[in-house]
């Protein structure tokens, strides 16, 4: 079976989750735990990176959508960065780029929660 | 012999016993006071009859019971205490009532005679009964047929009891006197056969040591009174000279008894725990192929290991997700197991133990906080796989320590164990597998029903549609509607998810558009609608990609909107389109930005154009290798058969794909639809579609 692992790093306000493998139904539960960790830590402002996933099912893709109210309530957001072609068709596809914002690269998300930041205060 | 026969010969045995010991009474009543030889030998035959049927009728009676040595041993005792009493007292309260007892018993009248024989009866049924104890525990686990030196001894009994007729002859006392020289020695003889005490337990045996001393005693001091009751010589000499040889015999048999035990004894524990290791290990390996509940077996190898290492408390560490946590906690407190083995596993070097390793709490520096007084420990690791799952501990207090036996006995117990919670383990999985399987049946039998069976039969289209359902069920769902003469509608869907959940909503979705394509011509609006209506039922986490077309056959138009859903094809003059209007899955956004950002697209049909539908599990679809099959092969298998039948296009692409994936199983559902707009013109011919058989096919794996 296909391995699927997640990581986190705090840089200042922002977290970053690091997605390797491939997340589908079997592996998602690995993901949720990973978000509930930080939702429930008050840690809103959230980067996912998915430079090494090579795989993402439709069970993947409800982790995001379980968890994006709480946090928008929260006014944080998640905000998806460094995806493959492939990875962002399957995202696209099903309109995600209309609800999510989503990056080239990981700095220009984690500067877009600054960006807010500062406009904000 | 049968159960009735057996009764009816007992019936006999105790109807004879009551006899005799009538006609003793009467001969007694009547004949009592002759001295006569004659007299005195009938009255000897009478009581001898008498206390043999009674002997007969008590072995039937008391053989049916299960014999415990010790038990037979406390009889004994008693008895030996009633005989006591009776012969103490008898005299005395009866020279109280009656004056000079001796001179009465020379002219019996019928209170005295009536006394002395009850008084009689009494000491045969002890006696009778203290002969037939000992002849249990004669028999007791002897390995040999020995009876014939019991037989022998119970003959010189009887001959030296019945020689005492000849007391008032003293030149004949010889005759006697030999008779019970040689009892003594057949006694002795068989004395030294006592076989039974090895198979007591270490405490039994401490208490036998006991018992044996305060019988002998008694014994003893019976023999010693016995010569005093003039009630009993007067009643039977042979019965006072049986009772004598019999308090002899308890007096040998119990000194050599006391000697025997006190020899067993250092032996007594190894001997002790041999028994419990082989009886352990038995109902361990039965237990093996018995035990279905993890809980159980646990506490149950902690039982067994307690009794297998003479420990005074025993659990398990186990492993599992990362948790580390004691488990099945024999003669131990939580406090105390958590801290010692906390302490073991920091002093285990994992993986590397393979065998019980003995650990000293000395050391510990936490040893104050334990609420008992635990010192020496024993740790078993257990195993499946080669792979370390937890630890078997066992515990001594104070200044108990396991030695190289224990550690032995541990060893192996705990290979046993490790077998039996891997099997345990293993048949919880396949349980488990079972259960998903079903499951997963339900969830096809579901799917299987909601898809069409068949593929509508139209003027203006050739349609063909394929699904193969994956293992865990993927949730993909496509249907076609006639809503009116000139208009069809047509879906496909695909449910996040697997297995039951996704197989309900699509049943769901299956009510959704149903109803709604009755009343609704528009595919952007039955979207929208069904996203608002989806809003209440579905989780946060599911959504569904879908598309909803619909072909005017009379304007020769197709109008489709697009959920979130794989592009529709269109393939049209050897180019592959990708029909793909903007529009959100349904079941993620149930705002107006879903309306807003849904678009719908009409375009105007051309002859032989081909609409094609499908779902991710066709470019999805994976080798060994876990690539895809990818849209670009998919597409290129379409453009060239496109101008082929509908059925021979997707009997192609699906060869493809299968083809594709062999030697690995499908991960998700695998739907496509293929419908082929033709001119009205052309209809003559072609008209006649096969009506291909219902389109749902069962993978083979």
């Amino acid at each position: 079976m296909a391995e699927f692992s997640t990581s986190v790093e705090d840089k200042g306000e922002v977290s970053t989750i690091y997605l390797k493998g491939f997340l589908d139904a079997h592996t998602a539960p690995t993901l949720e735990n990973t978000f509930s960790g930080l939702v429930d830590n008050g840690k809103y402002s959230i980067v996912v990176n998915f430079k090494d996933l090579s795989y993402i099912s439709s069970a993947g893709l409800g982790v995001f959508m379980a968890f994006i109210e709480k946090v928008r309530e929260n006014e944080g957001d998640i905000k998806l960065s460094v995806m493959s072609d492939k990875v962002f068709n399957i995202f696209d596809l099903l309109g995600f780029p209309l609800l999510y914002e989503i990056f080239k690269t990981e700095e220009e998300a984690v500067n877009k929660f600054r960006e807010n930041k500062n406009l904000g205060s | 012999m049968n159960f009735k026969t057996e009764n009816l010969t007992r019936n006999i045995k105790f109807k004879a016993f009551v006899g005799f010991a009538i006609i003793l009474f009467f001969f007694k009543l009547f004949f009592g006071s002759n001295d006569s030889v004659i007299f005195r030998v009938l009255n000897e035959v009478f009581v001898i009859l008498t206390a043999a049927f009674f002997i007969l009728y008590m072995f039937d009676f008391i053989r049916a019971k299960k014999i415990n040595p010790l038990a037979l041993i406390i009889n004994i005792g008693i008895l030996n205490v009633i005989i006591f009493f009776l012969i103490i007292f008898s005299d005395p309260i009866l020279n109280w009532i009656f004056g000079n007892v001796k001179e009465r018993l020379s002219k019996p009248d019928l209170v005295i005679s009536l006394i002395s024989f009850l008084y009689g009866l009494l000491f045969i049924s002890s006696v009778s009964y203290i002969f037939f104890t000992f002849k249990e525990l004669y028999f007791l686990k002897q390995k040999k047929n020995v009876s014939i030196y019991f037989n022998t001894m119970i003959i010189f009994f009887l001959a030296a009891s019945f020689a005492s007729v000849l007391n008032p002859y003293p030149d004949l006392h010889y005759i006697k006197t030999t008779f019970i020289i040689i009892s003594i020695v057949l006694i002795i003889i068989n004395s030294i056969r006592i076989s039974w005490i090895a198979f007591l337990v270490k405490k039994e045996k401490v208490s036998l040591l006991v018992f044996s001393v305060i019988i002998f005693v008694l014994f003893i001091v019976n023999i010693a009174n016995s010569s005093e009751s003039h009630l009993l010589s007067n009643f039977s000499t042979s019965l006072d000279q049986f009772m004598n040889l019999m308090m002899i015999y308890g007096i040998i048999y119990f000194g050599i008894l006391f000697f025997t035990t006190l020899f067993h004894l250092p032996t007594a524990e190894a001997y002790d725990r041999k028994t419990q290791e082989i009886s352990s290990l038995q109902y361990f390996s039965k237990l093996i192929t018995q035990v279905l509940d993890f809980k159980e077996l646990s506490e149950t190898v902690t039982e067994i290991a307690v009794k297998v290492c003479n420990s005074d408390a025993s659990w398990i560490i186990w492993t599992e997700n990362n948790e580390t946590k004691p488990l099945a906690k024999k003669n131990i407190g939580i406090v105390d197991t958590n801290l010692i083995s906390g302490y073991i596993l920091s002093k285990i070097k994992k993986d590397s133990e393979s065998k019980t390793v003995l650990l000293n709490l000395d050391k510990f520096e936490d040893k104050g906080k334990l609420s008992e007084k635990f010192n020496s420990i024993a740790v078993s690791p257990i195993k499946t796989h080669n792979e370390i799952k937890g630890y078997l501990v066992a515990a001594k207090k104070n200044d108990f320590i396991f030695d190289d036996e224990d550690k032995s006995a541990m060893d192996t117990f705990s290979d046993y164990a490790s077998i039996a919670i891997e099997n345990s383990r293993l048949l919880e999985e396949s349980i488990e597998k079972e259960r998903l399987e079903k499951e997963f049946d339900v969830a096809r039998e579901i799917q299987r029903k909601i898809l069409p069976s068949k593929n509508p039969e139209l003027e203006c289209l050739s349609i063909s549609s394929v699904f193969i359902p994956a293992f865990e069920v993927g949730g993909d769902y496509y249907d076609f509607f006639e809503l009116s003469e000139n208009k069809f509608g047509f879906v496909i869907a695909d449910v996040s998810g697997k297995g039951i959940s996704a197989a309900f909503i699509m049943a769901e979705l299956k009510g959704i558009f149903e109803s709604l394509s009755k009343i609704i011509e528009t595919p952007k609006e039955i979207l929208v609608k069904a996203n608002e209506i989806l809003h209440r039922t579905l989780d946060r986490k599911n959504f569904v990609s879908a598309a909803y077309g619909v072909i005017d056959c009379k304007k020769e138009t197709l109008s489709i909107s697009r959920a979130g859903h794989c592009p529709v094809l269109l393939i049209r003059n050897n180019i592959v389109q990708n029909i793909r209007p903007s529009g959100i899955g349904l079941g993620l956004n149930f705002t107006d930005h879903f309306v807003n950002t849904l678009d719908e697209i009409q375009i105007n049909l051309e002859e032989d154009d081909l609409i094609v539908l499908y779902t991710d599990g066709i470019t999805e679809a994976k080798n060994i290798n876990l690539d895809d099959f990818g849209s670009i092969e998919f597409e290129k298998i379409l453009l060239e058969n496109c101008d082929k039948h509908v059925d021979e296009i997707s009997n192609k692409v699906m060869r493809e794909v299968t083809l594709f994936s062999q030697n690995i199983s499908q991960h998700d559902d695998i739907t496509l639809v293929i419908l082929k707009w033709k001119q009205k013109l052309n209809l003559d011919g072609e008209n006649k579609w096969q009506n291909s058989a219902p389109q749902l096919k069962t993978k083979v794996k």
